[in-house]
Formats: structure tokens, C-alpha cells, sequence
């Protein structure tokens, strides 16, 4: 069995998003939920946060953006930036923690504490762009492991999977021109789904052109397709690219029972992708893999998702 | 919405008596596909376009190059020779949409913008257009699309505009189609927001239908074409 990290706090439950709005702490209620009745809790490691090392969120974001953000927050704005970013007094210390324990799940995972983690944060982070919150994300927290991972680890080349079933834009356009950061991305058809990026012809920029990958989904598409897509272009892109470390964007919102999108992937569908991604980190990664929560609204499906998720990442 | 503020101004120009060989080269180097032929003054006297000037030279021009002797014959030959004498040209008050329309009705690529007295304004090609559309369509900005049914009838729009406002969503454009059943018409608002399923809850509560993705389409589609067990119009 591996040794799994499970990153989870209560205080990710303090970010609040007002009525109407899908991203509630319940969404991390229910992943919890699912997981410590199934009584996988026991086999995790726990991992608790602590704010992040200010550095780090500054070596993807702007300073004046987490100015803004820091400002918005103290000023108890309910709102940051864009009618979806609702938010609340404790946001910014809330994406700041999120940060902060993915950091320091990264940290003992090359430390060798921990052969993988899943972490269970919010906010989610794949939309947050350098210099913008966008779509519920705040700070972009796969983006910052992946530049700490570089950075104060000095790997070369870090994989990213994306498959939430919005496109990871920030995720995208942060490393566009970073040939040591491949972005692979799934998710619906730009044109019907938001953010109306990750279209099949963006490929990445510069030096980093050709370590960029969309799969772009067809609404009312399920398994079948959605699996070919993962098989015809994430296989071979990561065989060629070999990474030394593999972050996942986990996103639940495909899901057949989600109404945030119009792709009906099923359960299992989720559980083949990870069985995957672990494959995958195993061949190419020594095991290494760290799987970060974005999106995925259906409080029915999350326990059973995250349960399977933890289940696949210890028995990798 | 007019022409003058869409279409490139510092036009690159030639004379009628500029050779084929020199309008080649600044299409080439300029990736460009439309020269507008003036005269003293920027007054407009004609066009010639790629297609133009592929007429005029050997199809090996464009491939291996041409003999010295091929070159030697043709040397003579001049814009004035090959240009589009009555050009469709279009007044810098034209709207995008008088735009299309001559672009349509015209087959043409470009159109010169000329003011009143003939004078060379600007160009207005179909990408200055299409960027015109994509600004328009609003997909630079990030968004979701929803395609609505809604019956041919005063007043459908402003309910659902009102109800998608009350929930605090912008809108990056609103399309409204044609659609198969005559009495109806495809309603596609662009919204600036990832939360839509409250709105689609809401709007379907207010008896609205919201199409199947994959069954949208911007332009009526010939009846062949129509989207299977759809009745006809």
C-alpha cells in the first residue's frame, strides 16, 4: 500500500460564496464524508495547512493582483473581480492556507515522507490567471506547486492533468511558454462550456509551444468518447514528454449527475482516469503524483468520487 | 458598428504604373492579397488582387521561378493592365453589417473605403470582419452559451434578458437564429459567468426549452440538413 497524503482542513470550509452559488464548503464536507466513512481515513496520512510562503503565490501571481485580492478581502467585499468570484471576509487567508498545504504536501513528498496526495481545498484554483480571479478561483494552487516544484526542487519536466470539465485557463496561459511544464487538458467543447478556451488548436507559445494539449468534449458525450480522447492524446503526449512528476487538476463536474456541464461520465469513468494517471506516475515518476481539488458539484456523487480517488492513489 | 472604425487604414497602395512584378512582391511581403490602384491625391482607380496577378503570370512564377526570357516579356506589363477598373468600393459611413452584405453580394475578399470625393480612406478586408464578428459574438471573454427556444412572439427576449439580469449575470452578446419550426426562434445568450445551471433551472421553471447542445446551429440549415426527427417547417 502506498503511503497517500490526504490534505484536508476545516478552515477551507470558511470560504463563503453567498446564495446561488455552486461552490460551497458543503462540496468539501461531502468529499470528507465520503472518505471517512468508507474508513480510508485511517489509511491516509493527514496533512493540515498553514499559510503559504507569500514567495511562492508570488512566483505565479502579480503582486498587485494578490494586493487587490488581500484588499478586496479586508475590505469584506463580497465580490472579487468577477460576478462569479463571490466571496467573503476570510477568502484570501482561506486560498493563502489552501496554497500553503499544498506546499507542504509537495515538500514531504519529495522529502520522501509520501509516495502521493490527494488534496481537498478550496477555493479551486485551474481558472485563477497571473493576474485575475476568474470562475470561483482565487489563487491558481497547481500552478504554484508546480513553479515550487521547479523551483526549490529543480525538476525539469512536471506533468499537469487537467480534467475538470471547464479548461484550466489560468493553468494554461501560466505555462503557455514553459516547455518544462506540460499542460494536458480535457474538458466540454469551449464553444458550449465555459471559459470559451482550450480549443483544440492551442498548442502552447514560444518555447513552450507543443507542451500545451487540449481534448475538447462534445456535449452529451460520455465514457466511451471521453476515454479515446484521454487515449489518443494524453497517452502518447506524456510518453514522449516523460515527466518526473505528475499534478492533477481533479475535477469532478463531468460527471453524469452534475449539472454544471453536459458531459455524462459515470463513476467508474472517474476511477479508470485515476487507475490511469497512477499507471502513468508510475512508469514515468517513481509514483510521484499529487491530485488537488477543483470543481465537482454534485453533493450526491463527491463522497463515493473521493472515496474511489484516495481508494486508486493508495493501492497505486 | 462602422466600417471606419474596423477597417485598416494605412493602406499599402500601388500606381497603374507599378509593374506586376513590384505588386507581387509587396502582396508577398505583406501577406497581403488586395493592392488598391490611386492616383495623385489617393483618388481611387482600381484593384488588383492575388488572383489578379496569378492570371497575369505563368503558374511556374509561383512555383520553380520563371526564365530570364519568361521575365524579359512580361516586364512591361503593368498594373494598369490587369487591375479591376470599377471597383466595389464602399463610404467610411458604412456599418459591419452594409459590410457583409456588399462582401456577400459581391464575392469579393476586401472592400477600399472611399470617401466622398474618391479618395482612398482605408481597406476592409474579411478578416478585419471576422475580428469584427468575434468581438461581437463575445467569445475573447470568458463565458458559457445557452441556446434557448423560445415561440416567434413581442416580448420574449426582455423576459428572459430580466431574469438572467436578476440573478446578477452579464452578457457578452445575444444571438437570436433562425430556427427549423418557423414559429420559433433560437435564442443564444453569451453569459460571462461559469454558474449557469441556476439560470438554466430558472429558466426552464419559466417554461422555456433549452436545446440540446448538439442540436444548435446559428443558420438555418438547408432542409436536407435538418437535424434528424425534426419535423419541417
Amino acid at each position: 500500500m502506498k503511503r497517500t497524503g490526504f490534505l484536508y482542513d476545516d478552515r477551507f470550509l470558511l470560504h463563503k460564496t453567498g446564495p446561488y452559488h455552486p461552490e460551497v464548503p458543503e462540496r468539501l464536507t461531502a468529499v470528507f464524508q465520503g472518505i471517512e466513512e468508507s474508513g480510508l481515513l485511517d489509511k491516509l496520512i493527514r496533512i493540515t495547512a498553514s499559510p503559504a510562503d507569500m514567495k511562492w503565490i508570488l512566483a505565479v501571481h502579480a503582486a498587485d493582483y494578490v494586493k487587490r485580492f488581500e484588499a478586496a478581502c479586508r475590505a469584506n467585499k463580497q465580490m472579487f473581480e468577477s460576478p462569479d468570484n463571490q466571496m467573503c471576509a476570510d477568502t484570501f487567508e482561506v486560498a493563502r492556507l489552501a496554497v500553503g498545504g499544498i506546499l507542504e504536501t509537495a515538500r514531504r513528498l519529495m522529502a520522501g515522507e509520501l509516495d502521493n496526495a490527494f488534496c481537498a481545498v478550496r477555493p479551486p484554483g485551474h481558472h485563477a490567471e497571473a493576474n485575475q480571479a476568474m470562475g470561483f478561483c482565487y489563487f491558481n494552487n497547481v500552478a504554484v506547486a508546480a513553479r515550487y516544484l521547479q523551483q526549490e526542487w529543480g525538476l525539469r519536466r512536471i506533468g499537469i492533468v487537467d480534467y475538470d470539465v471547464h479548461h484550466g485557463n489560468g493553468t494554461q496561459h501560466i505555462f503557455e511558454e514553459d516547455a518544462g511544464i506540460y499542460y494536458y487538458s480535457i474538458h466540454q467543447h469551449p464553444t458550449f462550456a465555459y471559459p470559451g478556451s482550450g480549443r483544440e488548436f492551442e498548442y502552447g507559445r514560444g518555447a513552450g509551444y507543443g507542451f500545451t494539449k487540449n481534448s475538447p468534449v462534445l456535449p452529451g458525450l460520455g465514457d466511451e468518447d471521453w476515454k479515446r480522447l484521454v487515449e489518443r492524446d494524453l497517452f502518447p503526449a506524456f510518453e514522449g514528454f516523460k515527466p518526473e512528476f505528475i499534478l492533477v487538476s481533479a475535477g469532478f463536474d463531468a460527471h453524469r449527475d452534475d449539472d454544471m456541464s453536459d458531459i455524462k461520465l459515470s463513476t467508474e469513468c472517474y476511477s479508470w482516469i485515476m487507475h490511469k494517471l497512477v499507471e502513468m506516475a508510475n512508469t514515468y515518476t517513481e509514483g510521484r503524483l499529487i491530485s488537488v481539488l477543483e470543481g465537482g458539484y454534485s453533493l450526491r456523487r463527491l463522497p463515493e468520487l473521493a472515496r474511489n480517488h484516495v481508494e486508486i492513489l493508495l493501492n497505486g | 458598428m462602422f466600417v471606419s472604425r474596423s477597417m485598416t487604414r494605412k493602406v499599402i497602395t500601388v500606381n497603374p504604373d507599378t509593374t506586376i512584378f513590384e505588386a507581387q512582391e509587396l502582396m508577398a511581403t505583406n501577406r497581403i492579397r488586395h493592392l488598391p490602384v490611386v492616383v495623385a491625391d489617393n483618388t481611387l482607380v482600381g484593384i488588383v488582387t492575388d488572383r489578379d496577378l496569378r492570371s497575369a503570370l505563368p503558374y511556374r512564377f509561383f512555383k520553380e521561378g520563371i526564365t530570364a526570357a519568361e521575365k524579359e516579356s512580361l516586364k512591361n506589363l503593368r498594373v494598369k493592365d490587369i487591375m479591376t477598373q470599377k471597383v466595389i468600393s464602399i463610404p467610411p459611413a458604412y456599418t459591419i453589417q452594409d459590410a457583409l452584405m456588399v462582401i456577400q453580394n459581391a464575392r469579393v475578399g476586401a472592400l477600399p473605403v472611399v470617401d466622398d470625393e474618391g479618395r482612398l480612406q482605408g481597406i476592409i478586408s474579411v478578416r478585419d470582419l471576422l475580428r469584427a464578428f468575434i468581438n461581437v459574438l463575445g467569445i475573447g471573454q470568458p463565458g458559457t452559451l445557452l441556446c434557448i427556444l423560445v415561440e416567434e412572439k413581442v416580448g420574449q427576449l426582455k423576459r428572459i434578458v430580466d431574469a438572467i439580469t436578476e440573478m446578477g449575470v452579464s452578457f457578452g452578446s445575444v444571438l437570436v437564429a433562425r430556427y427549423w419550426d418557423e414559429n420559433k426562434r433560437a435564442v443564444f445568450p453569451y453569459l460571462l459567468t461559469q454558474n449557469v445551471a441556476q439560470v438554466k433551472k430558472k429558466l426552464q421553471a419559466m417554461g422555456y426549452e433549452l436545446l440540446d447542445p448538439m442540436q444548435w446551429y446559428i443558420d438555418q440549415l438547408p432542409e436536407e440538413e435538418r437535424p434528424p426527427g425534426k419535423p419541417k417547417s
